[in-house]
C-alpha cells in the first residue's frame, strides 16, 4: 500500500489539476484544525453576539465577508465553519468505514448464505436515492451535530459495504490467503490480518474522496433545517440564514457556500485524478508521459 | 432486440425486493427508532388522549412483526397517514404534487442531455486544447456546487437584482384567470399547449427556466464527461477512419456515426444522476417555491410534520427504484452483454 501512495504522490506533483485539488484539500484540513486559534472576533465566529450598528454591513476591509443580521462578523464565521465540515467529513465517512467495511469483508470472505443476506441488506439501503435516507432518519434523530452524522454514515455505509465485498471477492483465492488456510489459521485471522489490508488500499483512496461529497450533504441536512443547529456556523446552515436577507445582502449566504465550493472542488479534482490512477491502463499512460517527458 | 422473458422477470423479482426493503427501513424509521413513536406520530402539540388514539393507531400495543403487517397494509391501501399542517391525507397531497417535480426534472433532463451532448462532442472533437481543459472544469464544478447555493445566488442575480425572469410558483395567477388556462394532466407546459394557450405556455417556460437550468448543471456535466470519453474512443475506431478515408464528410460521420454510440453513456449518466438530481429538486423547490414533492418534503421538514415526511420519503425512493430498473432495461436492451 506504501508504494502506491508514494506512486500516487510522484504522479500527481506533475498534474496541474490533481495540485490544484491537493491545496484546496489541504487547506481545507488545516484551516479545519487551526481555525479556533486564528479568530481575529472569536465571540463572533462562536455566535454568541448581538451588534445592533454592525447589521448587515457590506464587505469591507475590517469585515472581508460583511456582517449578518445580528453583526457578526461572516468572515470568522466561515473560517469556523470550516472546523465543523471536517469533523462531519471525518466522522461521516469513519464511521461509514467502521459499519461497511467488516459487514462487506464478512460477506465477501465467508460468501453462502450469509454473505448473500449481507449484500441484499446493504441492496436495501442503496435503494435511497442518496442523502434521502439521510433526510428521513435526521427527520427522527433530531437536529444536532452528532445526529447528523449518525444520519449520513448510516445512510453511506452500503458503498463501502459494496466497494470492499468486491475487493474481498478478488483477494481471497489468493494463494497466499490459501497458504494461510493451510497453515490452520482461524478464519477471523485470516480475515483481518490477511484478507483485509490487501483489500483496503481502493477503499481508503475512495473515502477519503468521499469527504467531499460529505461536506455538500451535511450542508444540505443543515439548509434544510435537519441539521446541525444554530448558532453553529456550519457552512450550510450559514447559507440558510442568509437566505431571508438576500436581498439586502447577499454576502452572508454567498461566501459561505463559496467554502463549500472551493472544499468540494478540492476533493473532486482529486478524485478526478485518483480515477485515472486507479485504473491500470490509464496509470500506465500516465507513467509513460513522465518518463519521456 | 426484445428482452429474454427471464431477464424481464429477474429485474422485476429484484424491484418487488428493493420496495419491500425500503418500506422495512422506513418502518424500522418510524417505529423502531424512535423512542416514543406515538408522540412523532401524534404531532408536537398532542393532548394526552391523542397521544394514546395514536398509540392505538400505529398498534405499539401489538408485537413487531403484526406492526409491520398493519403498515405494510395501510401502505398498499393508500392509507399513508394524515399530514398535520395541510390536514390532508399525505398520499392526496404528494399525488397533486408529483407532476410538478415530475415537470421540473424532465425539462432539466431535456438541457443537459442535449448541451451535454453537445459539449461532450466538442470536447472529445479539441482533445487536449483550452476548451477541453474548460468543459472539464465546467462539469467537476457543476458536481461541486450545493444546488441550494447556486439557486439562491441565480434568484438573487435573474430575478431579484435584474429582474428578468420571475421568482417563485409555476405560472402567474392573473395570467391564469385573465385567460381561463386548466390544468388537466398537471403539467403545465402540456396543457397550455393543449389549450392553445400560448400567454400561459410562455410564462410557465418562463418560470421554468432558472430552475430547471440550476437542476441540469450536474447531469450536465455528468454526459459531457461520459460523451467526451465514449467519443474519444470511438474516434480513433477503424470504422470511423475508414468512413473518413471514403471522403464521408466529417461531420456526416461524428454526428451520425459515432454519435449513434454516445446513447449508452448518456443514458448511463442520466440515471447515475436521477438520484441526485431528485435531491436536488427538494432544494431548488424550496428556493423558488415551486409546488412540487420537494417543496411538500421540504414544508414538511421545517414543521416537522412527520407521516408527510415519510410519505415523500418512500414515493421518491419507489420512484428511484423504478427509474433505476428503465435504465438498467434500456441499457440491457442496447447492449446484450448486460443481461447477464
Amino acid at each position: 500500500m506504501m508504494s502506491e501512495v508514494k506512486a500516487l504522490f510522484t504522479l500527481m506533483r506533475k498534474n496541474i489539476v490533481a495540485m490544484v485539488g491537493f491545496i484546496l484539500v489541504v487547506a481545507f484540513f488545516v484551516i479545519g484544525i487551526i481555525s479556533p486559534y486564528i479568530l481575529t472576533r472569536p465571540e463572533d465566529a462562536w455566535g454568541s453576539t448581538f451588534n445592533v450598528s454592525a447589521r448587515y454591513l457590506p464587505p469591507s476591509w475590517e469585515h472581508p465577508f460583511g456582517t449578518d443580521e445580528f453583526g457578526r462578523d461572516m468572515f470568522n464565521r466561515v473560517i469556523l465553519g470550516a472546523r465543523f465540515s471536517l469533523i462531519i467529513a471525518v466522522g461521516v465517512v469513519g464511521l461509514a468505514l467502521v459499519l461497511g467495511v467488516p459487514i462487506g469483508l464478512i460477506a465477501g470472505y465467508s460468501g453462502g448464505r450469509l454473505g448473500t443476506i449481507l449484500m441484499r441488506l446493504t441492496d436495501m439501503f442503496l435503494a435511497f436515492p442518496p442523502l434521502l435516507l439521510a433526510i428521513a432518519l435526521a427527520a427522527t434523530l433530531g437536529r444536532g451535530l452528532a445526529n447528523a452524522i449518525i444520519a449520513l454514515a448510516l445512510s453511506w455505509w452500503p458503498w463501502y459495504a459494496r466497494l470492499v465485498y468486491v475487493q474481498v471477492n478478488t483477494v481471497k483465492n489468493m494463494p497466499y490467503v490459501d497458504a494461510a488456510r493451510v497453515l490452520g489459521l482461524d478464519s477471523f485471522t485470516i480475515m483481518f490480518r490477511h484478507v483485509l489490508p490487501n483489500a483496503l488500499t481502493p477503499v481508503v483512496i475512495q473515502a477519503s474522496l468521499d469527504m467531499g461529497s460529505a461536506v455538500l450533504e451535511a450542508a444540505g441536512l443543515s439548509f434544510l433545517g435537519i441539521g446541525v443547529q444554530p448558532p453553529t456556523p456550519e457552512w450550510g446552515l450559514l447559507v440558510s440564514e442568509g437566505w431571508q436577507s438576500i436581498n439586502v445582502a447577499w454576502w452572508i449566504s454567498f461566501f459561505p457556500g463559496l467554502a463549500i465550493v472551493t472544499t468540494v472542488l478540492g476533493f473532486n479534482l482529486l478524485a478526478e485524478f485518483a480515477r485515472e490512477f486507479m485504473d491500470p491502463r490509464l496509470r500506465i499512460t500516465m507513467m509513460a508521459k513522465r518518463w519521456f517527458k | 432486440m426484445p428482452l429474454g422473458r427471464e431477464y424481464l422477470l429477474k429485474r422485476l423479482f429484484h424491484l418487488i425486493f428493493v420496495v419491500f426493503g425500503v418500506l422495512i427501513i422506513t418502518f424500522i424509521i418510524t417505529r423502531v427508532l424512535p423512542a416514543r413513536p406515538e408522540l412523532l406520530w401524534a404531532g408536537p402539540h398532542a393532548t394526552i388522549e391523542q397521544i394514546e388514539r395514536a398509540r392505538k393507531e400505529l398498534h405499539l400495543d401489538e408485537p413487531i412483526y403484526v406492526q409491520l403487517g398493519y403498515y405494510l397494509w395501510g401502505f398498499i391501501r393508500g392509507n399513508w397517514g394524515v399530514s398535520w399542517r395541510t390536514k390532508t391525507p399525505v398520499l392526496n397531497g404528494l399525488l397533486s404534487a408529483l407532476p410538478a417535480t415530475l415537470e421540473l426534472i424532465i425539462f432539466a433532463f431535456s438541457i443537459a442531455t442535449v448541451l451535454g451532448v453537445l459539449l461532450g462532442i466538442v470536447a472529445a472533437l479539441r482533445r487536449n486544447t483550452m476548451v477541453d481543459s474548460v468543459i472539464q472544469i465546467f462539469s467537476v464544478l457543476g458536481a461541486s456546487m450545493p444546488v441550494f447555493w447556486l439557486a439562491l445566488i441565480m434568484l438573487y442575480v435573474f430575478s431579484n437584482t435584474l429582474g428578468w425572469l420571475p421568482s417563485s410558483n409555476r405560472v402567474d395567477e392573473t395570467l391564469v384567470i385573465s385567460t381561463g388556462f386548466h390544468p388537466i394532466t398537471g403539467f403545465y407546459l402540456i396543457d397550455s399547449l393543449m389549450q392553445g394557450n400560448f400567454p400561459v405556455f410562455i410564462d410557465v417556460l418562463r418560470h421554468m427556466i432558472l430552475p430547471a437550468l440550476v437542476l441540469s448543471l450536474y447531469p450536465m456535466g455528468l454526459s459531457a464527461r461520459m460523451t467526451r470519453a465514449m467519443m474519444v474512443d470511438v474516434l480513433h475506431e477503424p470504422f470511423i477512419r475508414s468512413a473518413l478515408t471514403w471522403g464521408i464528410p466529417k461531420k456526416l460521420v461524428v454526428y451520425k456515426y459515432a454519435l449513434k454510440n454516445a446513447v449508452a453513456p448518456v443514458i448511463a449518466s442520466l440515471g447515475l444522476s436521477f438520484g441526485y438530481t431528485i435531491i436536488g429538486a427538494f432544494m431548488v423547490e424550496l428556493i423558488f417555491v415551486w409546488p412540487g414533492i420537494g417543496l411538500y418534503l421540504a414544508m414538511s421538514l421545517l414543521s416537522f410534520d412527520y407521516p408527510a415526511i415519510m410519505g415523500a420519503v418512500i414515493i421518491v425512493a419507489l420512484f428511484y427504484s423504478v427509474i433505476n430498473l428503465i435504465v438498467d432495461l434500456i441499457h440491457a436492451w442496447i447492449d446484450p452483454r448486460l443481461r447477464l
